[in-house]
């Protein structure tokens, strides 16, 4: 019950956190979404120990474990787009399979073969 | 006041149903994220509930996507030491990879030819949502739509990835997170966490890198590839 409390504590917390750094991203001259700007500004104040791992933790689990069940109702929101989905529909899903597959495949045997090479110049 | 949080609580239950039973049998059409929103959408086209009415409380959810976000500076924070050693070979296959996915997405879109405001709206797909809408505005797509691709890509980049990660043999826990965090955002980085821990971490930096590259590369380089 105890962790219960704390995890909605703490997820109040970060909540309020990101209202704060989309005021300030507002603020800045820079084009920077909120939401970069927040992974920054808090991996900087973990850093410097200014807020620290036991204020967020257990709220920060939480939102990552659950990460899911937050994309849910923009998933049915696709819903809402039938005109396109029908007209371009299989247009639009081939370029997304195409290209994420390409991309995954190259991203992932490059990340392989720099790993590999990094490993032989280590031993 | 019930009315209202009947999407809520419908997305709760059904998501975490959909949880157990994936837990239970994990085969693709059992994950939560394609599970659920089937039956909520077929459950509002049967029941006519219009989508605004389901989303009053539902968007709840989706307000914390922003928070989740920048939770994700947790596991950065806490493996800051494993990432600083990786650091190249992150740096490199994030970079190459968006500029890929910019490139093919554009390419691919002009080939089947497929409107100018679409084909904006498909570049920033594979970042995490908020970046994307920002992105897709910049270049002259629709957020909104923007939006829906978002999520197509999620969906599938985290169900195809495991199967791209046993066809080609990528072993690298390192290069797994990369994969999986470049191509399909938060919901690919969830998939890494599965594998382990290093993974996800990895998958989550990947993600952000992700989007910072396109959001400085996309304005500059979409033109050159629009170029007749």
């Amino acid at each position: 019950m105890l962790v219960l409390i704390k995890s909605l504590i703490q997820i109040g917390f970060l909540l309020v956190f990101s209202c704060l750094m989309n005021q300030l991203a507002s603020w800045l001259p820079i084009h920077i979404p909120g939401s970069i700007l927040g992974i920054i500004v808090l991996f900087f104040l973990l850093q410097t120990k200014i807020i620290r791992l036991e204020w967020v933790d257990l709220g920060a689990k939480w939102l990552l474990a659950e990460l899911l069940l937050l994309f849910v109702p923009s998933a049915v929101g696709i819903m809402q787009y039938k005109e396109i989905l029908q007209h371009d529909g299989l247009r639009l899903i081939l370029v997304v399979v195409i290209s994420t597959v390409v991309t995954m495949a190259c991203t992932g045997v490059l990340a392989q073969r720099m790993g590999k090479r990094k490993e032989r110049k280590l031993s | 006041m019930m009315l209202e949080l009947f999407g809520i609580s419908m997305t709760v239950v059904l998501y975490w149903a959909a949880k157990k039973l994936y837990q239970h049998k994990p085969k693709v059409y059992f994950s939560p994220l394609i599970l659920s929103p089937l039956l909520i959408v077929g459950f509002l086209l049967w029941t006519g509930i219009p989508y605004e009415t389901y989303n009053v409380s539902a968007s709840w959810l989706t307000d914390l996507l922003q928070p989740a976000t920048i939770a994700f500076a947790i596991p950065l924070y806490k493996s800051f030491a494993t990432l600083k050693k990786h650091a190249s070979e992150i740096i490199a296959s994030v970079l190459c990879g968006s500029v890929v996915a910019i490139a093919t997405s554009a390419l691919l879109a002009q080939l089947f030819d497929l409107n100018l405001r679409m084909v904006d709206s498909l570049i920033p797909r594979s970042v995490t949502t908020p970046i994307a809408m920002n992105i897709s505005e910049m270049v002259g797509g629709i957020p909104a739509v923007t939006a829906v691709f978002v999520i197509i890509t999620g969906i599938f980049g985290s169900q195809v990835g495991p199967a791209i990660i046993r066809l080609l043999r990528i072993e690298n826990e390192v290069a797994r997170g990369v994969m999986l965090g470049t191509n399909a955002h938060g919901a690919g980085t969830s998939k890494a966490f599965e594998f382990s821990a290093i993974t996800g971490t990895v998958s989550s930096l990947s993600m952000i890198l992700a989007a910072f590259i396109t959001l400085g590369v996309a304005p500059w380089f979409l033109p050159v590839l629009m170029m007749p």
